[in-house]
C-alpha cells in the first residue's frame, strides 16, 4: 500500500488535473470500516460518470471524484459514489459468506463431466 | 396444515445465504439472482434483513429458499440441484461449434448503407468461393463434435452463386450419411433473385430462408439500396412466395436499426405482422466498417436504442394482447436464460463467448474467421480473428489457435471485472470482437462498454416488466417454448 499522497488506483491521474480553481469533490472513508477493494471496485463501476482518485490519509481513504461532464451536481456525485461503495461492501460480504458453497456447487457441477478424471489420468 | 407450516418457519439466523448477486432495478427494488439466474425481487430493507439474519417475513424466506438463494444449514439438496442446473447450462461446451457460415460470394446487387463488408459488383466472379474451398470447409465443419450442424449460406448475396449453394447442400448431405448429424441449411438472402428453380430446390432440401426486412417500404428502401429502388418490394414478394410454397415457418426476417428507424418502432412491427412474420429481432446496428460512415446509419447511442427497443417491445406485447402472436427474438432468448436452464446458444450471450466454439465463418477465399464480425474487421484490415485457411489448416489448428483461445479466455464472465459481481451474469455473455473493435482489448472496460450498457438496459427492462405486468410475465414464459 502506498504512503500518504501515493495514488493507489482508479484509472485517473493524480489530483490537480481538474480545472484550476474548481473545488475538489472529496469523500472520506474510514479504513476500519471500508476495504480498499470495495473502493476500487466502486471506482471501476462508476467510470462512465466519474473517475476517482484514491489516497491514504492517516486512518482514512480520501476519494477525490472527477465528474466526466460539467453539469454534474457535487452532492449527487457523492451520493452516487457512496451508494456504489455501500453496494460493493454488501457484495463483498455476501461473496465471502457464500464462497465455500459456491466452490462446492462448482466442484459438484464439474465432478461429473469426466474432465476431472481425464485430468487426473494425464 | 398448521404443523407443516410451523415446520417450514425459519427462526432468526435460521438460514444461510447461498451464492447470490443483486442489482437495483429501480430505487425501491432489487433483483436477486443465484448462480444459474433464478431470481426474486426484494426491497433494499428486505435484502438487509436477509443478509443480517433478522428477516421475519416467512413468505419471503420461503420464496428465497425455493429459488435457491438461501438454505437451512446442513441441507445438501440445494447445492446438488444448483450443480445440476449449472452443468445443464454449460452443456453446450461439450458439443462445440454448431453453426458454420459459408460466404459463398462477396458479390451483391444491393448497396446497403450499413453494409459492413466490402461487397463486390455482381459480375465479379473472382469473389466467389470455389468448390474446392467449400469441400475443405465442409470437411472442417463435420469435424465438429456437435451432433447438430447448421450450415448457413450467405454473402454478399448467395443466390448470385447459386450453383455453389446447390453443390454445398448436395455434398454436405452426402457426407452426412457417414456422420449422421442433425443437419440443417439456411440461406441468408435478400430474396431479390428468388425464382421457381430456387424455390423448388429449397422445398426439396427443406432449406430455411433468412432475409432482411427493415420495416416499412420507404425506410427499407432508404437503408437497402439496389437498382430500381425496389428492395422492399422484392423482399416482400419473396417472403410471400416462400410462405406460400414452403410454409410460414420456413422464412424469417431480420431488421437492422438505423438512426432513421428510431422513431418508427411500431411501424416496423406492424410491417412484420402484416406479412404474417411471427418473430422480430430488434437489432442494433453493428459498429463496424461502413456503418460508421456519416451516412451509415449508426449515429445513435445506446440510450436512444433502448428507447426504440422498449417502444418496439411494447408494440409486440400489444399485438399479442390483441390475439396476434408475435415474438421479439432477443427477449425470447433472454427469457430462456431467465426462466429456464436451457441455453439458447446465442453467440453474443454466452460465456465463454460464442466465437469459434459457437460459430465458424468460411470466407469466399478460404479464410476462416471466429465470427462474421471478425470477418468484417478483416475486410477493414484487422485480421485479429482470422483462425486459418481451409486449404492449409487442420481442425486442431483452427480450434487451438491463439487467435481463438486468447479472446475466449478473456471472455469468461465469471472472471471479468464487474461481471463477477453482476446479478445479470447468468443471462449475459461476452463479445470480444465488439470490445476489440470499440475499445482495443478483448475484455473491454465494462463500465464504459456499449455492449454492457445495452444488455444491462434490456435485462432491467424485461425484469421490471415481468415484475409489474403478469401478462408480460406469462408471455415471456410462452416465449421460452
Amino acid at each position: 500500500m502506498s504512503p500518504a499522497g501515493g495514488a493507489l488506483s482508479a484509472g485517473t491521474q493524480a489530483t490537480g488535473t481538474h480545472a484550476i480553481g474548481a473545488a475538489e469533490i472529496s469523500l472520506v472513508f474510514d479504513q476500519a470500516t471500508v476495504d480498499l477493494d470495495a473502493l476500487q471496485r466502486s471506482a471501476y463501476a462508476v467510470a462512465a460518470e466519474m473517475t476517482v482518485d484514491i489516497r491514504i490519509s492517516g486512518a482514512d481513504y480520501v476519494c477525490t471524484l472527477f465528474p466526466r461532464t460539467q453539469d454534474t451536481v457535487d452532492d449527487e456525485l457523492k451520493h452516487r459514489f457512496r451508494a456504489e461503495v455501500n453496494d460493493q461492501i454488501l457484495r463483498a460480504r455476501i461473496a465471502k459468506e457464500t464462497e465455500p458453497l459456491r466452490n462446492l456447487v462448482f466442484a459438484l457441477a464439474f465432478s461429473q463431466t469426466g474432465l476431472v478424471e481425464a485430468e487426473a489420468s494425464e | 396444515m398448521k404443523l407443516e407450516r410451523a415446520a417450514t418457519m425459519l427462526p432468526a439466523h435460521g438460514w444461510q445465504l447461498l451464492p447470490l448477486r443483486f442489482h437495483r432495478i429501480d430505487p425501491g427494488s432489487l433483483v436477486l439472482t443465484n448462480l444459474v439466474g433464478e431470481h426474486v425481487f426484494v426491497t433494499p430493507d428486505e435484502l438487509s434483513t436477509v443478509v443480517d439474519g433478522t428477516c421475519a417475513d416467512q413468505e419471503l424466506l420461503a420464496r428465497l429458499r425455493a429459488a435457491h438463494l438461501i438454505q437451512v444449514p446442513g441441507e445438501t439438496l440445494p447445492a446438488e440441484l444448483l450443480a445440476i442446473k449449472l452443468r445443464t447450462r454449460m452443456r453446450r461446451l461439450q458439443d462445440s461449434t454448431g453453426l458454420h457460415i459459408f460466404v459463398v460470394t462477396l458479390r451483391c446487387e444491393h448497396t446497403c448503407r450499413y453494409c459492413q463488408v466490402s461487397r463486390q459488383a455482381a459480375a465479379k466472379s473472382e469473389f466467389d468461393m470455389t468448390e474446392e474451398a467449400a469441400r475443405r470447409a465442409l470437411e472442417l465443419a463435420f469435424r465438429s463434435p456437435s451432433p447438430q450442424l447448421k450450415i448457413e449460406l450467405q454473402g454478399g448475396e448467395p443466390l448470385l452463386n447459386f450453383p455453389l449453394v446447390r453443390w454445398i447442400v448436395a455434398e454436405a448431405s452426402r457426407m452426412n450419411k457417414e456422420y449422421g448429424k442433425d443437419l440443417e441449411f439456411v440461406i441468408a438472402t435478400n430474396l431479390a433473385l428468388l425464382d421457381e428453380e430456387i424455390l423448388d430446390f429449397c422445398a426439396k432440401e427443406q432449406i430455411h430462408i433468412s432475409t432482411s426486412l427493415d420495416g416499412p417500404q420507404d425506410l427499407h428502401n432508404s437503408n437497402r439500396r439496389r437498382p430500381g429502388r425496389d428492395s422492399w418490394q422484392q423482399a416482400v414478394a419473396g417472403i410471400r412466395r416462400v410462405q406460400d410454397r414452403l410454409g410460414t415457418d420456413r422464412v424469417s426476417a431480420l431488421m437492422t436499426t438505423t438512426d432513421a428507424s428510431l422513431s418508427r418502432a411500431a411501424e416496423i412491427i406492424d410491417t412484420y405482422a402484416e406479412l404474417g412474420l411471427r418473430g422480430v429481432f430488434l437489432r442494433p446496428i453493428s459498429p463496424y466498417g461502413f456503418a460508421l460512415r456519416r451516412r451509415g446509419g449508426a449515429n445513435y447511442d445506446v440510450d436512444r436504442w433502448l428507447e426504440f427497443y422498449e417502444a418496439g417491445l411494447g408494440q409486440i406485447v400489444e399485438l399479442n394482447r390483441q390475439g396476434v402472436p408475435m415474438v421479439e427474438i432477443y427477449a425470447s432468448i433472454i427469457a430462456k436464460k431467465i426462466l429456464t436452464n436451457a441455453d439458447p446458444c446465442y453467440v453474443d450471450l454466452t460465456s465463454p463467448a460464442g466465437i469459434g466454439i459457437g460459430a465458424l465463418v468460411y470466407n469466399y477465399d478460404g479464410e476462416i474467421y471466429a465470427s462474421d464480425e471478425g470477418r468484417m474487421l478483416a475486410e477493414m484490415g484487422d485480421r485479429t480473428f482470422r483462425l486459418g485457411n481451409v486449404h492449409d489448416s487442420s481442425y486442431a489448428d483452427v480450434m487451438l489457435s491463439d487467435s481463438l483461445l486468447n479472446p475466449l479466455t478473456e471472455s469468461i464472465t465469471l472472471s471479468a471485472p464487474m461481471c463477477t459481481t453482476c446479478a445479470f451474469e447468468p443471462y449475459c455473455g461476452a463479445d470480444p470482437v465488439f470490445h476489440h473493435a470499440t475499445m482495443g482489448d478483448f475484455t473491454g472496460h465494462k463500465a464504459l462498454s456499449a455492449f454492457c450498457r445495452r444488455n444491462m438496459g434490456v435485462f432491467t427492462l424485461l425484469l421490471r416488466k415481468m415484475r409489474d405486468d403478469p401478462y408480460f410475465c406469462d408471455l415471456m414464459r410462452r416465449w421460452t417454448q
